[in-house]
């Protein structure tokens, strides 16, 4: 039995030591650090809250990077729900080559956190490139996509929002165990397919839902490849994302103590929504056996 | 003859001792291309084997190396020998003790095979803290073919380029241009201006404080304009519409709807080969001057510096490879003019007798050894200071804030950033 429990631990030590090694650690180390004046080459010097201090008061391109992030998540997770859910309704039909149309439609989102596809993005959204190419053919005049402040953020939101596949695949999942009865009962009630989506389908799928909304958000919080490739957060830093922040204090001006405060004031944020989003979901979010109606 | 045996016994058992104490194992890391990986590698076998050393080496390209090398001397595990670009000293050595004092190696390294002016652009307080690979600067280079398409001559001065803005626009379209300019090349396009005015450099070497005033950068900034205006080259937004591409990446380059940039002279193939499919011919020309220049105000370092690491347990030895890779036929030879021409007045010496230097590269490099212009400090290129300069400018080239506004800025700003480096 004790032989047992010591093999069970033997199986889970890689596991713990990467954990311990790569995860925990650091991740108290960067809490340390983000109060101490600390540029790799020299030892860390305490600095109190300074770090804080300057970011909340003195610093605007913080202020810039969290509101240009802000808005990143808040349009790129509802765009790229709806539109996964979007998806996943008419691929939970019966179609000719269904299964091939669920494959390409999750190829994306295998691809998608590649740099190859940045890259790609970037050659298509080109003041010569295939949008642009397909615009004029059409009578419109050419959009300068990267270098308008005002179209940039829009275009790395669309290159993550193509990344849809995942959270409709798990749509779809959810979308196939829903008990076909409850659609015939609303079909003999005289249901129609919109009234049917929005007091069956949704409602039943909320769990989902809701497992999405926080996957994606802490994915969309932590975007990084889009923007670094394509456009390196400009123009006027229309898509200077705070993880591109945080990598340039640490990696170009090797203020390791300022950017694991940064890193600090992300997580609080993601913290922040997530908890919200828990405490929320008990108003919208129904669950096998809820007993409320 | 017992004693005799004994003594002859005790004299090999010395000499195996000591050749095994001066055989070191050590590491030297780069950054580079193929080929400049290949030559190091064989150059360092040859050196290896000449002294008895092995070295191991450690290269990857130069996108991250920083990062790496930052990790590695953060952690005490630097390479013995390391390649540092020249701007990377103010990071790692503000005060002359990041690396080893090469001054103090001096018996092992022949140090005149540099000028005094090169060998102090790698000395911090007192302390050599490298050797000069080459000596690098920007020169303009202009594609002869899509001039000639144009009609006209590559311009030996601002105002021939100015005119050419108007000519390109007319005779071959709205999206050719005859240079092009923004982002880092913007920077460092109005830094020339501004040091041709002022004939200072950006920063003061006596004050540690931005040199320029105010009207010089104003004026600066405004001859920048003055060239988007003119169709000499595009705006900022206009060249930030194909998104963060590089130029020798860009189709408008390859193809010549771009006619010239202003790039390091070392680099000049990296230009010129996409060019080849459209037929094109880039050719360097001199440090064009506007008018009023009180200097050529070259923009000129050593591109990167050979460094040995203070943590070193095997200093002498590194030194001895140090110097076989820069200033002995094995390692010249080997290494080839792949970190450009070399500053070692030894190598230059051997690969142009021999032949190994490419004409046109020599040409490049000429223009930039011969034009003046003031010692250029290696807080230019601070990631820092380069920051405030290139986001201030943005701001300016996007219409969010005038020239006076913009000048006042970067000095402002970059003055309070020179005092903390300080």
């Amino acid at each position: 039995m004790g032989n047992n429990r010591f093999l069970g631990l033997a199986y889970l030590a890689p596991y713990l030591i990467g954990l311990f090694a790569f995860t925990a650690i650091p991740f108290i180390a960067s809490l340390y650090l983000s109060f101490t004046d600390y540029n790799l080459i020299s030892a860390p010097k305490w600095a109190g809250l300074d770090n804080y201090i300057d970011m909340f008061t003195r610093d605007r391109t913080f202020k810039k990077s969290l509101w240009v992030t802000l808005i990143y998540v808040f349009t790129t997770v509802p765009l790229k729900l709806a539109f996964a859910l979007f998806i996943a309704y008419i691929l939970n039909y019966r179609l000719a080559f269904i299964n091939f149309f669920r494959t390409a439609y999750y190829v994306p989102s295998i691809l998608g956190g590649s740099i190859a596809i940045a890259v790609l993005w970037r050659y298509i959204f080109a003041d010569a490139g295939l949008v642009n190419m397909f615009l004029t053919s059409l009578g419109f005049e050419a959009v300068n996509w990267f270098g308008d402040p005002a179209n940039a953020l829009f275009t790395i939101t669309l290159l993550r929002m193509w990344q849809f596949g995942s959270a409709m695949v798990i749509f779809l999942a959810a979308l196939q165990s829903i008990d076909k009865s409850l659609y015939e009962a609303a079909a003999i009630d005289g249901a129609g397919k919109v009234r049917t989506f929005f007091f069956i389908t949704l409602p039943l799928i909320t769990p989902v839902i809701f497992f999405n909304l926080i996957m994606q958000m802490v994915q969309a919080f932590q975007e990084f490849n889009g923007p670094y490739i394509i456009t390196q957060g400009g123009p006027l830093k229309s898509t200077y994302l705070l993880p591109l922040y945080i990598y340039d204090e640490a990696f170009k001006r090797f203020d390791m103590g300022y950017a694991s405060a940064l890193a600090w004031v992300l997580f609080a944020i993601i913290m922040v929504l997530t908890v919200i989003a828990f405490w929320s979901s008990r108003k919208w979010v129904y669950y096998a056996g809820d007993k409320r109606s | 003859m017992k004693n005799s045996l004994f003594l002859s016994a005790a004299v090999a058992a010395l000499v195996v001792t000591s050749a095994a104490a001066q055989a070191a194992d050590l590491r030297m890391s780069w950054w580079g291309g193929d080929s400049r990986h290949t030559a190091t590698q064989e150059a360092l076998k040859a050196c290896g084997a000449k002294y008895g050393h092995t070295i191991n080496p450690e290269f990857t390209g130069f996108k991250g190396h920083l990062e790496k090398l930052t990790t590695q001397i953060a952690g005490g595990t630097e390479a013995d020998i390391m390649q540092v670009n020249w701007p990377w000293l103010p990071l790692f050595s503000p005060h002359g003790e990041g690396f080893a004092d090469l001054n103090e190696l001096s018996g092992t390294i022949k140090l005149d095979n540099w000028t005094k002016e090169q060998l102090e652009s790698a000395t911090v307080e007192g302390k050599l803290n490298g050797l000069p690979v080459s000596t690098t600067g920007r020169v303009y280079m202009f594609n002869k073919t899509t001039f000639e398409k144009a009609g006209i001559p590559v311009p030996t001065s601002f105002a021939e380029l100015i005119a050419a803005g108007k000519v390109f626009e007319e005779k071959l379209g709205a999206d050719y241009y005859p240079f092009q300019s923004s982002q880092e090349n913007a920077v460092l396009l109005i830094s020339q201006i501004a040091t041709q005015l002022s004939g200072k450099d950006l920063v003061d070497p006596e004050t540690g404080k931005v040199s320029w005033t105010k009207d010089q950068l104003v004026l600066a900034i405004n001859f920048y304009q003055s060239l988007v205006d003119a169709h000499v080259v595009p705006s900022w937004k206009e060249a930030a519409s194909d998104g963060n591409i590089m130029l020798h990446e860009d189709p408008r380059w390859a193809n010549g709807e771009v006619g010239g940039s202003y790039e390091w002279d070392s680099t000049y193939f990296k230009y010129s080969d996409p060019l080849k499919a459209s037929g094109g011919v880039l050719e360097p020309v001199k440090i064009l001057k506007v008018d009023g220049a009180v200097t050529e105000g070259v923009y000129r370092k050593p591109s990167m510096l050979f460094s040995i690491s203070k943590n070193s347990k095997n200093k002498e030895a590194a030194a001895q490879i140090v110097n076989c890779l820069m200033n002995e036929p094995e390692g010249i030879t080997a290494l080839g003019a792949t970190r450009g021409l070399p500053a070692s007045k030894a190598a230059a010496t051997l690969l142009s007798e021999a032949g190994q230097v490419n004409p046109i590269l020599l040409k490049a490099n000429e223009i930039v050894m011969a034009s003046e212009g003031p010692s250029m400090s290696p807080y230019n290129e601070h990631p820092q200071i380069r920051d405030i300069f290139k986001d201030t400018m943005e701001e300016f080239a996007y219409g969010a804030i005038s020239a006076d506004e913009a000048a006042e800025r970067i000095i402002e700003d970059a003055n309070d950033t020179l005092s903390e480096l300080n």
